[in-house]
């Protein structure tokens, strides 16, 4: 370089630049072409790089630079058109191992080339915008090689055949696939998609669309989507060794569609094998293995979610209309929970806890429970067994998981004020015969329905258990303040607050008169300490306790209730005595006092009493005597209890009559709040409000409300718009 | 301090200046040469001098791309002959 500038002061330096140029350039090529034939014939080492890059510099220097790129172009071509020949010739499957050699060679050489002719790459080309080097021998091998008419079709062919080869399990040469794929990727992304990945994916969509129906055919469903999903792991595992990353979506699409999407339905409803028969058998493995595979699918679980809901939903009716289910109330509620349970674990275990699934559980669950009109009522039965007798022994953290089961039926109820009914005089009966098994787990029901209803629902709930424990302290006073009656028989006092406990018409009885008097010395004492109250007796809700000898001397220790000691006690003063008499003499009502008397004089085991004559039912005309032949292996005998029992058709009349008359004050409340806030609203918009502000008690039926919107305007709550009949408004 | 980690420069006036791998790489020229070369580039057009100046280049460029940032000067009897140099090996 130096030498030149040194010319550029003399003269000679133009004219021998001007002779030297067209030679030049020839001598200058020919040097570069002869390095590229080396290059391409693996002679590299002996080249001084230096020198050739020096030659290019030069010509793109004097302005040679298009003869230097047509020259490369040119020798470039020629060279690859050879090699395309040697590819064409290889044969069998040594092709590909070829053409991967081949590749390998030429990028070297390109790499070799482009570094010698970087000056020109970096100036002449940008200027001229013609294609750099590297690109340019990519294009050149893509068009002489890859598009010549004997090797593009070949080529494909080949690896679609080694890919069908791996797919009926042969074993392949994944690294020469990895190289030839790779080769397509470089020469450009439309390549590698129009030359391979599009014949490939249809060529696969066929082979899947094949294997589907084979498959279909003679497996069932587990066993259909168990390969399903080892063919969909397979491609996605091919795609990592040798395929386009961007190629996953694509070829996983089609294994979904021609595997699952085009046979959902049939998959699903298949006999013996489908949907329903593993919820049936808890086949969490399988339905695990379907709801992971279907949900690559455009509603493939939507699909399985109606499956289920329909399913449950058909079950679920037939458990509540079944009557041999229905007869023993606890054991349907067993069965309720059960099932809920099994459907809890299928979704957490094989539907990974998805949300719309518990969804549709809960509604399943909400449309059936409420199919029955019992289900309250047998809820609360549920309960109450548990608290008598269920949980004893029962571990505190278990009594909470059974609980907060029972609270979770309790949320579908759409009833909940029929429950709240039932379950008080199931409460009250418990409480009042001491028969619940754990304070704690009541109160701790207590709470919970106290934060799923509010206080309202709970408060009279609460006030039966304070008045149990204030009367324990009452009747602590009363002893302690009557010392001289502790030899006499025990008088234990319940008093209840009336507003709290379930209403029960109260007749009272001639007590005997021992306890008469003892009964009258307790409300002396209670009113003395409680003035401005109201005492009345609830002869037929309490128990006594009463020692008894029988003829032969055995002694027994009898646990009956209050109407059934006064009729023991009556025996005291007499040996025979008739129906009669004893109703006269006792004063108890006319039904209680026949079951009384059954249950005493009929029962196997209980019968302390003996009747003339032996029927079954208790006449007027019948006469009663004491058993002396009275036997029982146990020193304590309960008789007659007050257990809490499924209602017989009248009782349930009665108590949904009571129910609709409360809630008739409860629509009116609603009613009036809705109207005060509003002032001014139609007909449909307070149906709606006030079963809104219901839900949470009861389904309110429009009817009803419309009935006591009619009510309303009589008393002047409400009055009707006079131009529009559909609209009422609140008058103050 | 390796010999594999240095390269071998030689002037047109087959002066050897031996300089860090590191420092040629900044032409990228000569770092493509090097690696053929097996080490040795030679270039007959180019004199010790500027061949010198170049080198010196390369170093104060590696400092500058580490945070010292010093001026490089540059004799004007040079300058001339200096700016073909670049434009050659592309630096």
């Amino acid at each position: 370089m130096s030498n030149q500038k040194k010319r550029n002061f003399q003269i000679e330096a133009f004219k021998h630049r001007v002779v030297v140029d067209p030679k030049y350039a020839e001598k200058t090529w020919s040097i570069l072409e002869h390095a590229i034939h080396e290059i391409y014939n693996h002679n590299a080492s002996g080249l001084s790089f230096e020198e050739l890059y020096r030659n290019a510099y030069n010509m793109v220097l004097h302005k040679f630079g298009e003869k230097l790129y047509s020259g490369l172009v040119a020798t470039m071509t020629a060279h690859l058109k050879e090699i395309s020949k040697s590819i064409e010739a290889a044969q069998g499957d040594l092709f590909l191992e070829e053409l991967n050699r081949k590749w390998n060679d030429h990028n070297k050489a390109l790499q070799m080339i482009r570094d010698i002719l970087m000056y020109m790459d970096r100036t002449y080309i940008p200027n001229t915008h013609k294609t750099p080097v590297h690109e340019l021998g990519l294009n050149l091998w893509r068009d002489n090689v890859i598009h010549s008419s004997k090797i593009q079709s070949r080529l494909l062919s080949m690896l679609l055949e080694l890919v069908h080869r791996e797919r009926t399990g042969e074993v392949i040469d994944r690294g020469l696939m990895r190289n030839i794929i790779k080769m397509l990727m470089d020469l450009g992304s439309s390549v590698y998609q129009e030359d391979f990945e599009k014949p490939f994916l249809e060529v696969s969509a066929e082979f899947y669309m094949g294997e589907s129906q084979k498959f279909i055919e003679c497996c069932d469903c587990g066993d259909y989507l168990k390969k399903a999903e080892l063919r969909l792991n397979e491609e996605i595992e091919r795609v990592t060794h040798y395929l386009d990353v961007k190629s996953e979506v694509k070829i996983t699409n089609v294994v979904e569609k021609e595997m699952i999407a085009n046979h959902m339905m049939r998959l699903v409803h298949m006999e013996n094998s489908g949907l329903v028969n593993m919820l049936l058998d808890d086949k969490y493995e399988d339905l695990g293995r379907m709801y992971n595979l279907f949900r690559r699918v455009p509603n493939g679980l939507s699909t399985i979610r109606d499956v289920m809901t329909s399913h449950l939903r058909e079950i679920g009716k037939q458990l509540v209309t079944d009557a041999e289910k229905l007869r023993d109330p606890v054991e349907f509620v067993q069965r309720l929970l059960d099932e809920k349970d099994k459907y809890d674990s299928i979704i957490s275990q094989a539907f990974s806890n998805d949300k719309t699934f518990q969804n549709a559980l809960n509604s399943s669950f909400e449309y059936f429970i409420n199919l029955n009109n019992r289900s309250p009522e047998f809820i609360s039965l549920y309960v109450d067994d548990k608290l008598r007798k269920g949980l004893k022994g029962v571990s505190e953290e278990d009594v909470e998981i059974i609980l907060d089961k029972v609270m979770m039926l309790f949320r579908y109820l759409q009833e909940k004020d029929v429950f709240e009914k039932y379950y008080k005089q199931h409460l009250a009966k418990r409480l009042l015969s001491g028969k619940t098994v754990s304070d704690d787990a009541e109160r701790s029901l207590i709470v919970k329905l106290k934060t799923e209803c509010g206080y309202q629902f709970t408060s009279k709930l609460e006030g039966m258990f304070t008045d149990m424990k204030t009367s324990q302290d009452t009747m602590q006073g009363f002893y302690a303040s009557h010392p001289e009656l502790t030899d006499g028989p025990t008088l234990v006092v319940q008093v209840l607050t009336t507003g709290s406990w379930p209403t029960q018409p109260s007749i009272t009885c001639n007590l005997p008169a021992e306890m008469s008097a003892l009964c009258e010395k307790f409300r002396s004492y209670y009113l003395g300490t409680h003035t401005g109250r109201r005492l009345s007796w609830q002869t037929n809700m309490g128990t006594a306790d009463i020692k008894a000898t029988f003829g032969k001397g055995q002694k027994h220790e009898l646990n009956v209730s209050t109407y059934q000691m006064c009729v023991l006690m009556l025996f005291n003063n007499a040996d025979r005595l008739s129906y009669k008499e004893v109703e006269q003499a006792t004063g108890i009502p006319a039904s209680d006092l026949k079951r009384c008397l059954q249950s005493m004089a009929c029962v196997k085991g209980k019968n302390v009493l003996r009747k003339e004559p032996m029927s079954k039912d208790i006449g007027e005309d019948d006469a009663f005597f004491v058993n002396d032949k009275f036997t029982s292996k146990f020193y304590k005998v309960k008789i007659g209890t007050v257990v809490a029992q499924k209602e017989s058709e009248p009782e349930k009349q009665e108590t949904r009559q009571r129910v609709e008359e409360d809630r008739k004050p409860q629509i009116e409340a609603a009613i009036v709040r809705i109207m005060k806030s509003r002032r001014v609203l139609d007909h449909n918009n307070i149906i709606a409000e006030v079963t809104k502000q219901l839900q949470s008690r009861f389904l309110a039926n429009p009817t009803e409300i419309k009935k006591r919107i009619e009510s309303l305007i009589e008393r002047d709550f409400l009055e009707r718009d006079n131009n529009d009949r559909k609209l009422y408004r609140y008058l103050a | 301090m390796k010999r594999k980690d240095t390269v071998k420069l030689i002037s047109a006036d087959e002066m050897e200046f031996i300089i860090d791998k590191d420092a040629a790489m900044v032409s990228q020229t000569i770092g493509g040469f090097a690696e053929m070369e097996l080490g040795e580039v030679t270039f007959p057009e180019i004199s010790a001098v500027i061949l010198e100046k170049i080198c010196q280049y390369f170093y104060w460029a590696l400092q500058y791309s580490r945070g010292k940032e010093t001026e490089f000067h540059i004799e004007p009897e040079l300058t001339l002959e200096l700016m073909m140099a670049p434009n050659y090996l592309h630096t």
